[in-house]
């Protein structure tokens, strides 16, 4: 993997006033994002099929689908691996829907969690195979799939709540999140990638991280 | 708040197993750290506050996006075909509607977000088991006084020595329960704890990480208009409901997943449940 990201981001036009996760829309968001009004109702949406009626799944469905595919596909990038493992997650939530709890978080937090678990487990398990069929072949031109750019992680970026607040961490945390978030890394690759100490990795993700709930308002409690 | 400088948790919880929470909200930890971060969320309402806030985080760098229609369609028919996970126990308090009016101290359904392996829920996976629906339940709480106190200041799971020369027969014959109590069980540190219940019976209950399994015996037939009610008790001393036992002959089992507890609890309570306890508990499991 190569890490080119050496550019400060440009900030974008939102409003820095803004604290809700659901930030405004881009035209290229190809769905309006769950908005801030709707966010208890689709809780509720998802709650309510925890009784065992399939058909109040439907609903469901069609609030967090694009939730579970936009974070696979953010991390995949593949459209058909996205779709396949949006499929998984979302059968996981019709499955697992008692499990949500409105008090430690959104539902579209708990599938965007759901959803980078299987879409991570998913970049390992390629890599995996990758790493054989490496041994076996020469240089191939999809050698470099997981690579992460900054044009890319700009691109990817694009549309999401964290855009506007990437842009205030260092330049060295915000290589090791992106790098950590993008590539499905665990902390051990990414400090191997980045060919830095693994403490070091810890506290940039770490305070980029906490950057990034205090630039976001995030609080709990 | 995730702050990195928390003293060190009652179990010895050492600093640097704070900075491994973004890692786990992230999924990017080794085995071994991932069970560091576990018992840490175990035992501290904070942490498990900062790991979601964590996931907030993390969710904010996801951009919706509209998956291929022919997706809906094939998702909605598998999960006509598809069991849910739950055993709803009637009388099961129902979660508020209105979400961020839970105690700060909440703790919940992490098991479902907490590690690759609990996430995956295959279909009847449960069978054998009650799977308490723990999640839904409302998470108002209180204290429940000098009772369960002993139990939260065993912050970590640990198992008395004493009683662990005699959990091999009980571990044995869990074996036998679910595949998911099989997992549990092949966790080198889960453990039993056992305990006499007053009025008569014995329970025990099987923590693995997020997990615990209860069973008892023994238990004396109550009032048509009563009904044992199983607790999760935390580590700061709240207690919140596990659901009521539905009694078999004289045994009751309950897979409770996804809490942080310490340990486990039961009292007597009427026969559709109480939303926290009103009697003194007849057995209490953690200490």
């Amino acid at each position: 993997m190569t890490i080119v990201l050496n550019q400060p981001f440009v900030p974008n036009a939102m409003s820095p006033t803004r604290r809700r996760v659901f930030v405004g829309q881009t035209e290229k968001v190809a769905s309006p994002p769950v908005r801030t009004s709707s966010h208890d109702a689709v809780d509720a949406l998802l709650v309510a099929c925890a009784d065992g009626d399939p058909a109040s799944f439907a609903p469901v469905y069609d609030a967090l689908g694009p939730v579970a595919y936009g974070a696979s596909l953010g991390i995949l990038r593949d459209p058909d691996h996205a779709a396949e493992v949006t499929q998984e997650v979302m059968v996981e939530v019709w499955q697992t829907a008692s499990r949500f709890d409105a008090a430690r978080g959104s539902a579209r937090t708990w599938v965007a969690t759901l959803a980078r678990r299987r879409a991570v487990d998913r970049v390992r398990s390629e890599q995996a195979h990758r790493d054989r069929d490496q041994r076996d072949t020469d240089l191939r031109t999809n050698e470099s799939a997981r690579d992460v750019v900054v044009e890319d992680v700009e691109r990817r970026l694009e549309g999401s709540a964290v855009r506007r607040c990437i842009e205030g961490l260092t330049p060295t945390q915000r290589e090791a999140v992106v790098v950590a978030y993008y590539g499905g890394l665990t902390y051990r690759e990414v400090a191997e990638q980045l060919d830095k100490a693994l403490p070091t990795v810890k506290s940039r993700i770490r305070d980029g991280l906490n950057r990034l709930r205090d630039c976001l308002g995030v609080r709990h409690g | 708040m995730a702050d990195q400088t928390t003293a060190t948790g009652p179990g010895g919880v050492p600093d640097d197993v704070w900075d491994l929470l973004p890692g786990y909200a992230m999924d990017a930890l080794d085995h071994v750290e991932r069970q560091a971060v576990e018992r840490l969320l175990a035992s501290d309402a904070d942490a498990r506050r900062a790991l979601d806030e964590y996931r907030d985080v993390l969710a904010a760098f996801v951009v919706e996006a509209e998956p291929p229609a022919a997706l809906r369609s094939s998702v909605l028919a598998q999960v006509q075909g598809t069991p849910q996970v739950h055993d709803r126990t009637a009388g099961t308090p129902v979660p508020e509607s209105a979400p961020g009016g839970g105690s700060p101290s909440a703790g919940g359904s992490t098991a479902a977000t907490s590690g690759p392996a609990s996430s995956v829920a295959a279909p009847g996976r449960a069978s054998g088991a009650d799977v308490v629906d723990l999640d839904a339940r409302r998470r108002r709480r209180r204290r429940w006084g000098t009772a369960v106190a002993a139990v939260a200041a065993v912050a970590a799971i640990a198992v008395p020595s004493t009683i662990a020369v005699q959990v091999t027969a009980e571990r044995d014959r869990l074996q036998e329960q679910a595949q998911v109590v099989s997992e549990m069980l092949a966790d080198p540190d889960s453990a039993v704890l056992r305990a006499s219940v007053e009025g008569g019976g014995e329970a025990s209950v099987l923590v693995s990480g997020d997990d615990m399994f209860f069973h008892a015996e023994g238990l004396p037939e109550l009032d048509p208009d009563k009904a044992y009610q199983l607790w999760v008790v935390e580590g700061d001393g709240s207690v919140s409901s596990a659901g009521l036992l539905a009694l078999r002959g004289d045994q009751a089992t309950a897979l409770v997943q996804g809490e942080h507890g310490v340990g486990m609890a039961v009292s007597v309570e009427p026969e559709s449940g109480s939303e926290e306890p009103t009697t003194a508990p007849i057995v209490v499991l953690g200490a």
